[in-house]
C-alpha cells in the first residue's frame, strides 16, 4: 500500500512544482514584454501650464536650409485671434541678391529640389523680400491651403534660383 | 461662530484659488528650442518643444505626440545632435538627463527640466525603453 501511494504523491507534488514554476515563468515573461501593450494605448492630454489666449498662435514652423546661397533662420506661420495668418522670419539671414521674392511653394514640387524654379511652378508669391538680415513679417492671402503650400522659399526672380528654403511643419 | 467663519472663508478661498489659477494661466512662456520626432523601429511622431516659463523654469512639452506603447519607457535628454542610429547613444557613454517615465504613448504632455540644464549640450529628446535598451524615437532640437 505504502509503496503504491508514494509515487502517486510524489508525482502530484512534482506536477504542482511544475505548474507553479510554469506560472512564474509566464508572469516573468509578461512583466518583461507586456504584450497587452501592443493593443492598448495610454492617452494623456496635459494642457500647457502657461497661457496663449489673445496671442497669435504658432501653427507651422521650420528652419531655412541653404540652396543657392547661405541661408539661415526660422520661418513660422502664425494665426491671429481674428483669423488672419502671417509668415514671420526670425534669426534670419541670406545672401544679398537683387530681385528676391519670398514664396510659399508645394513640398512635392520636383523643381524645388533641383534648386531652380523655371517654368510654371505652383506657388504663392508673398512679395519682394523686405530685408536679407532681419526679422520680418508677411501677411498671407486669405484662405490659402497651408496643407499644400508649406515650404517657404527665398527665390531670385532674376536668376531663377532658389536661394534657400524652409520646410514648415505643424507646431 | 466657528461654523460661520468656515462658511465665510470657503468661497473666498475658492475665489482666490480660481484667480491664482487664472493668473498662472496668463503667464507667458518663451519657446527656446523645438523639433519633430522620428522613429525607425517604433513609429514615433509629434513635436518636442522646450519653453522657458516666466518663472525661469524650463519645460519640455510634447504635442501631437504618438509612439508605441511599451514597458518602462522613459523620456531622456541626450548630449548628441540626434539619436538616429542606436549605436550613437545606446552603446556609448553618451550623457543623458532623465526626465521621468513617459506619461502616455499618445497625447500632449509636459516634463520639467532640472534647473541649469545646458541645452547647448543636450540637444536631443529620446523616448527610451529602459528594459530593452531601445530608442523608440528621437527629436533633435533646433533653436527657435
Amino acid at each position: 500500500m505504502q509503496t503504491s501511494a508514494r509515487p502517486h504523491l510524489r508525482s502530484s507534488k512534482g506536477r504542482w512544482i511544475l505548474v507553479s514554476f510554469g506560472l512564474f515563468v509566464l508572469a516573468a515573461l509578461w512583466w518583461a514584454f507586456r504584450p497587452e501593450k501592443l493593443w492598448t494605448s495610454r492617452k494623456v492630454r496635459e494642457s500647457a501650464p502657461f497661457g496663449s489666449s489673445g496671442d497669435p498662435q504658432l501653427i507651422l514652423t521650420g528652419r531655412f536650409e541653404s540652396k543657392a546661397l547661405q541661408t539661415n533662420g526660422r520661418a513660422s506661420i502664425y494665426k491671429e485671434p481674428g483669423g488672419r495668418e502671417y509668415l514671420h522670419l526670425n534669426d534670419f539671414g541670406t545672401g544679398s541678391v537683387p530681385d528676391v521674392h519670398i514664396l510659399l511653394a508645394r513640398s512635392d514640387e520636383p523643381k524645388m529640389t533641383r534648386g531652380g524654379l523655371q517654368g510654371d511652378v505652383d506657388h504663392i508669391d508673398l512679395g519682394p523680400l523686405k530685408d536679407d538680415q532681419s526679422d520680418q513679417r508677411y501677411d498671407l492671402p486669405a484662405a490659402i491651403d497651408l496643407g499644400k503650400y508649406h515650404v517657404a522659399v527665398i527665390y531670385s526672380e532674376q536668376s531663377h534660383a532658389v536661394v534657400g528654403s524652409a520646410q514648415l511643419e505643424a507646431f | 461662530m466657528f461654523r460661520r467663519i468656515r462658511t465665510g472663508t470657503a468661497p473666498v478661498m475658492l475665489l482666490s484659488l480660481m484667480l491664482f489659477g487664472q493668473a498662472r494661466a496668463q503667464e507667458k512662456a518663451e519657446v527656446l528650442f523645438t523639433g519633430t520626432f522620428h522613429g525607425k523601429l517604433h513609429n514615433t511622431s509629434g513635436r518636442a518643444t522646450i519653453y522657458k516659463e516666466a518663472s525661469g523654469d524650463l519645460l519640455l512639452r510634447l504635442t501631437n505626440f504618438k509612439t508605441s506603447n511599451g514597458p518602462d519607457v522613459h523620456v531622456l535628454l541626450i548630449a548628441a545632435k540626434d539619436a538616429d542610429d542606436d549605436a550613437n547613444f545606446l552603446k556609448s557613454s553618451t550623457e543623458r538627463i532623465e526626465l521621468g517615465v513617459l506619461k502616455g504613448n499618445e497625447g500632449d504632455q509636459n516634463y520639467a527640466l532640472p534647473s541649469g540644464t545646458d541645452l547647448k549640450k543636450f540637444q536631443t529628446v529620446s523616448i527610451y525603453c529602459e528594459r530593452f535598451n531601445a530608442n523608440f524615437g528621437s527629436a533633435p532640437l533646433e533653436k527657435f
